[in-house]
């Protein structure tokens, strides 16, 4: 699984281990995780032992379920590591639904990395305690099972789903949005594969799921906006058998989580595609440069061909000039009065060919 | 390679071999320019007849030739959204970087996929044989990379899905 999916919160994590027990220190710290969840991490100087950690959640606020499940855990803690790290505080920091008190001094330092990543996973158990909640009703409560109403929960503003209980199972509806066109076509292939992989018998613990460009007959009565959507919308029945108890937390997380999940394969496919574009379009370059380097090649030849002949052309040309030069020279020595009738005669004794030179045209009769 | 993809892809290629056969010519409208008459198309005696080579109709290659510049514009197969998708990224990805090719025009011709301008100079600084083998390997590659994509993503998409389905087990 990826980083971003884990239960334990990697940021609180990391300001856990920053803070060290006894060392006064001024943290106040707010953290957005999973879309509109705000954690506030504070540490006073003047209480260096204590850190409190608050939680506020605007719609799915888990109320008095996170309330006792989170002191079901902080209880287990307790009793795991032998010592009463976490505490509740029974009267929450402003705005806040729930506020955790954390004695730094009580952590066992042989432990610290253990009970700091439990620490860091009970935000996840309080965003999850209401979902957790619907899906262990049924399992809980056999006798008050019936048709409900859907359940919509919203942890991020664009990112809401449905619970619908049944006698029988829970479905859960994800209306699908997307901005791009291309998110759109690369999550449909996705539904597609999860839907194909689901159905098959190796996943038969597996909650089955569907796709559906229109919304479930379940969904009907919701307001409209709720099921406007550009991705269709998946649904995934669960049975009692797919949610156990020992396994609920897990498969809570999972659908919480889901969204997220999707989104990550949609980015992380985009940078596969990228790469490989960008590596394809390499390999058309090169076939376009080694049309360019063999031309070049070529060229050069001719160059040099043409180097050897603008030589010869240079040397003729300056064996022309040189000899003209010296049949001037003579000219002038010899014939200081130039007889037009002896040119032919002194063209010939010097060997030079006369230059033709014409100055007027003959009229042809 | 297909016997029809063959076919149509020797064709285009004999058809650009009798097409490329330019010549520097100045432009007949503004003294001292030189402009590719393909795209101007300012005198039509100097524009040759437009050529459609149609392998289906989802696929085609156009091959329009001028005096001194050449200019085909390719349309490249799309069956379903994933590959329409895929084919128009990868075209613009590629149209984006189009001075890498020299040849590659920024905008295809309305109707097309993706298109080439090949002018005189391009004959004269590449071989003409070896501008069309470029041409036809892109051609053959384009096809190859958008089949390979829609596997891989599909791949990507079903590895995926056994991740996610693992959480419940």
């Amino acid at each position: 699984m990826g980083y971003g999916f884990a239960r334990e919160s990697p940021a609180l994590k990391e300001i856990l281990l920053r803070i060290r027990p006894g060392r006064p220190a001024e943290v106040d710290h707010h953290i957005y995780e999973s879309g509109s969840v705000e954690y506030r991490v504070q540490s006073c100087a003047s209480d260096p032992h204590h850190v409190y950690l608050s939680l506020k959640m605007p719609e799915a606020g888990g109320g008095s379920w996170a309330y006792a499940l989170l002191s079901e855990y902080v209880d287990e803690m307790a009793k795991k590591y032998r010592s009463r790290v976490c505490e509740i505080v029974e009267q929450p920091a402003e705005s806040c639904e729930l506020t955790v008190r954390i004695d730094l001094a009580k952590i066992p330092q042989k432990r610290e990395m253990q009970v700091i990543a439990k620490i860091a996973g009970v935000p996840a158990l309080v965003v999850s305690s209401q979902l957790r909640q619907h899906l262990s009703f049924s399992h809980q409560n056999e006798s008050q099972r019936g048709i409900c109403k859907p359940v919509k929960l919203t942890y991020h503003p664009c990112q809401s789903f449905f619970v619908i209980r049944q006698p029988c199972k829970i479905i859960l509806v994800y209306p699908m949005r997307f901005k791009e066109d291309s998110d759109v076509i690369i999550a449909t292939a996705f539904f597609q594969e999860l839907v194909d992989e689901g159905s098959s018998d190796k996943w038969s613990k597996a909650p089955q799921g569907s796709w559906s460009p229109i919304p479930p007959p379940e969904l009907r009565g919701e307001l409209l906006e709720d099921l406007k959507t550009n991705g269709g919308f998946l649904t995934f029945d669960a049975h009692p058998r797919h949610l156990e108890r020992k396994k609920l937390d897990n498969i809570t997380w999972a659908f919480l989580k889901f969204y997220a999940f999707l989104k990550y394969h949609i980015k992380s496919t985009k940078c596969f595609i990228q790469r490989r574009m960008k590596r394809r379009m390499e390999s058309l370059l090169e076939v376009l440069h080694q049309t360019e380097e063999q031309v070049d090649e070529n060229v050069e030849e001719l160059q040099g061909s043409k180097t050897v002949r603008n030589l010869r052309k240079f040397y003729k040309s300056t064996g022309l000039t040189r000899r003209r030069i010296f049949s001037i020279k003579i000219r002038r020595i010899h014939f200081p009065v130039r007889i037009h009738v002896l040119s032919c005669f002194r063209w010939r004794c010097v060997g030079i060919q006369k230059e033709v030179q014409v100055k007027r045209y003959i009229r042809l009769h | 390679m297909a016997n029809t993809l063959r076919l149509y892809l020797s064709c285009i290629r004999n058809t650009l071999d009798a097409a490329m056969c330019l010549q520097n010519f100045p432009c007949q409208e503004v003294e001292r320019h030189n402009k590719p008459e393909v795209e101007l198309k300012t005198s039509p005696e100097l524009l040759l007849n437009p050529i459609l080579i149609c392998r289906n109709e989802a696929e085609k290659c156009l091959i329009e030739t001028s005096i001194n510049s050449l200019r085909i514009s390719l349309k490249v197969k799309q069956t379903d959204e994933l590959e329409n998708i895929l084919t128009k990224k990868f075209l613009r990805f590629l149209s984006m970087r189009a001075e890498a090719f020299q040849v590659l025009r920024r905008k295809p011709v309305q109707g097309y996929d993706i298109s080439f301008l090949i002018t005189n100079y391009h004959c004269e600084e590449l071989q003409k044989h070896k501008l069309i083998g470029f041409i036809i390997q892109f051609m053959e590659d384009i096809d190859k990379e958008i089949s390979e994509l829609k596997l891989s993503v599909n791949t990507r998409g079903r590895l995926v899905a056994t991740e996610f389905l693992k959480q419940f087990i």
